[in-house]
């Protein structure tokens, strides 16, 4: 069984990497780690890095997560070949590039491109953000999935996520015991469907849906409140059509025996209890 | 019970015992409680379905001169009258008979005309006794003795989690007379101000009155308290969805700190929701100022088209005419 920590970073290509490090530092409110003329990482928390755009071609998208130990990391290779898929044992230049110091790439059953990391690199210095969006951190990532309920059984059989809700047939997959770090959408594309940084409160939330809204940012759900994990929300669109969500508040399970996953509608009270009404496909 | 400020186990306010004792009060009339507030409206049928399908209220009792609707655990809180002057009017609680007629004497004394009420009008209001007197926002307030009380658990007509009538704001053409009224007249207690305008306390919330300053008078907005965030953001979908104009909000008072979301109701009176919000501690509280701009009424940045709300345009209007 692959072992998975904790979700660790997101790596976007994007053809306008000026216009992608504007909205990541002034919309978004992240702090630039590092940047160069091909590349540039920002910080959301106490990592050195937790999103990553590159210069090139926006269906590049890859979601890695943390392992805890080398062995960990080559088990999970063996485990990968062993069920046939291909494995991408990263180089060092490779590794450097994400801030980690050895990693694999492979595919999910739907496509995806996941990475598994061993020590990624955490800063010395605290997040300070260019605005005070009140980010308290990167915390999950949706998922395309051309056929949940298989992915489904990659995710809780092969690595050890594990059903916290469903909503219709998309599980929200918990990793510890934050409610999810992985949640699978039925799509016909693949890809990462949405990114996550948690804010501190919902005044934060609120804030920002008044600040997006200035600035002529689409906001295509929210602010709500999820049944599910209880947090509440606000989605939006970044750059060559990523959904972006802030939101606060998330559910912990902290009893792994007692706790059982709940079955939620697939409309949009299976998504919010306030009211909100998604406009993104893969919530409708 | 000396320092025993805020709620009753039923959710009402309670007032200090200590400005009770008088020690704030001073001879000024001590209000127990902000009690109901009445509105005429030109089309009574239309006013009562908002005030009942759409803010949500229990209606009580209805004739075709009025409706009233409660709140809470009192008889009523609300009443809508048929007025074609579409007069307004503020009931507040005092402790009882003597407290009356001190009041009444007061109030003649700083040259307030006062009407005694009669026992139609005090059996119209629910009330044992009160008299009225003109405020110098054109609204009407009634000091009440002995209003009635349900023994009945309110049931609302949707669940919008109210909780009680909160707070009345009032629009004031000269804000100094009228903070001089509810401050040196009457016991009340500035809590914060915004510019010029006043957050009025009488009990331990933050404010049951505030004054805003303004070209017109008349009665600002009535504001209800609601459970909780969920709440005011599922009523503020519902108010969308039902094309009902939200003219402030969603969004949360730096003063009070709370969160509100503010509409249109009929003849030209707001409404809002409220929920969450600091209650005041007599002993530990300086009033404070804050600054004369929109974002001194909003920490989450909404913007609102009541002047009352935006001095921020206000002053560019004024510029612009300048």
């Amino acid at each position: 069984m692959i072992k998975l920590q904790k979700v660790c970073y997101v790596r976007l290509g994007t053809p306008d990497l000026e216009g992608a490090t504007r909205f990541a530092t002034d919309i978004l409110g992240l702090e630039v780690a590092h940047a160069s003329r091909k590349s540039c990482h920002f910080k959301s928390d106490q990592r050195e890095h937790t999103l990553c755009y590159l210069e090139g071609d926006p269906a590049i998208q890859i979601a890695g997560f943390e392992v805890a130990s080398k062995a960990d990391l080559d088990d999970a290779a063996t485990e990968l070949d062993a069920l046939g898929r291909t494995v991408h044992v990263g180089s060092r230049e490779e590794a450097d590039a994400r801030m980690v110091r050895d990693f694999i790439g492979f595919t999910d059953p739907s496509g995806n491109r996941i990475e598994l990391v061993w020590r990624p690199a955490v800063a010395g210095t605290r997040y300070h953000g260019t605005r005070d969006a009140g980010i308290t951190g990167f915390s999950h990532i949706g998922l395309h999935s051309t056929d949940p309920a298989r992915d489904e059984a990659f995710w809780t059989k092969v690595c050890n996520a594990r059903v916290s809700d469903r909503i219709g047939d998309a599980p929200l997959l918990r990793i510890d015991e934050v409610h999810h770090s992985i949640a699978l959408f039925a799509s016909s594309r693949t890809g990462i469907q949405h990114i996550n940084h948690q804010v501190e409160s919902g005044d934060d939330i609120m804030r920002s849906l008044n600040f997006l809204n200035e600035r002529g940012v689409r906001i295509t759900f929210g602010p709500g409140r999820h049944p599910s994990s209880s947090a509440k929300f606000l989605y939006f669109e970044g750059p060559d059509g990523m959904v972006f969500e802030y939101s606060s508040g998330v559910r912990l399970i902290a009893d792994e025996l007692l706790y059982r996953e709940r079955q939620f509608r697939s409309d949009p009270k299976g998504f919010c209890q306030w009211g909100a009404k998604p406009q993104i496909p893969e919530f409708s | 019970m000396g320092k025993e400020l805020g709620y009753t186990q039923g959710g009402l306010p309670r007032v200090c015992a200590r400005i009770r004792g008088s020690a704030i009060g001073g001879g000024m009339i001590v209000i127990e409680q902000l009690r109901y507030v009445r509105l005429g409206t030109r089309d009574l049928a239309a006013a009562s379905d908002f005030a009942q399908h759409i803010l949500g209220l229990e209606p009580t009792e209805r004739t075709d001169a009025q409706a009233a609707f409660r709140s809470d655990s009192r008889d009523l809180t609300l009443v809508f009258v048929a007025d074609e002057a579409r007069a307004q009017t503020i009931g507040l609680q005092v402790r009882d008979e003597d407290a009356l007629d001190h009041a009444a004497s007061l109030l003649v004394r700083t040259g307030h005309q006062v009407l005694p009420g009669d026992p139609e009008t005090a059996a119209r209001r629910k009330v044992k006794s009160l008299l009225s007197f003109s405020s110098e926002n054109g609204v009407s307030v009634d000091l009440v003795v002995r209003p009635l009380h349900s023994g009945w658990r309110y049931f609302p007509s949707r669940d919008a989690g109210v909780t009680g009538l909160e707070a009345v704001a009032l629009r004031a053409k000269t804000i100094d007379k009228s903070e001089n009224l509810w401050t040196k007249i009457i016991a009340g207690r500035v809590s914060d101000w915004v510019g010029d305008a006043a957050y009025i306390r009488f009990d331990g919330a933050h404010h049951r009155l505030s004054l805003h300053p303004s070209s017109t008078s008349g009665i600002l907005a009535v504001e209800f308290a609601v459970e909780s965030v969920d709440q005011l953001m599922q009523s503020s979908y519902f108010l969308q969805e039902r094309q009902v104009r939200i003219v402030h909000g969603p969004g949360r008072r730096p003063a009070s700190q709370q969160i509100f979301l503010t509409f249109a109701g009929p003849d030209g009176v707001l409404f809002s929701y409220v929920s969450e919000g600091r209650t005041i501690d007599e002993s530990d509280h300086r009033p404070r100022q804050f600054p004369r701009r929109a974002h001194s009424f909003c920490a989450w940045g909404s913007r609102s088209e009541v002047p009352e709300f935006n001095p921020d345009t206000t002053l560019c209007k004024e510029r612009g005419r300048a």
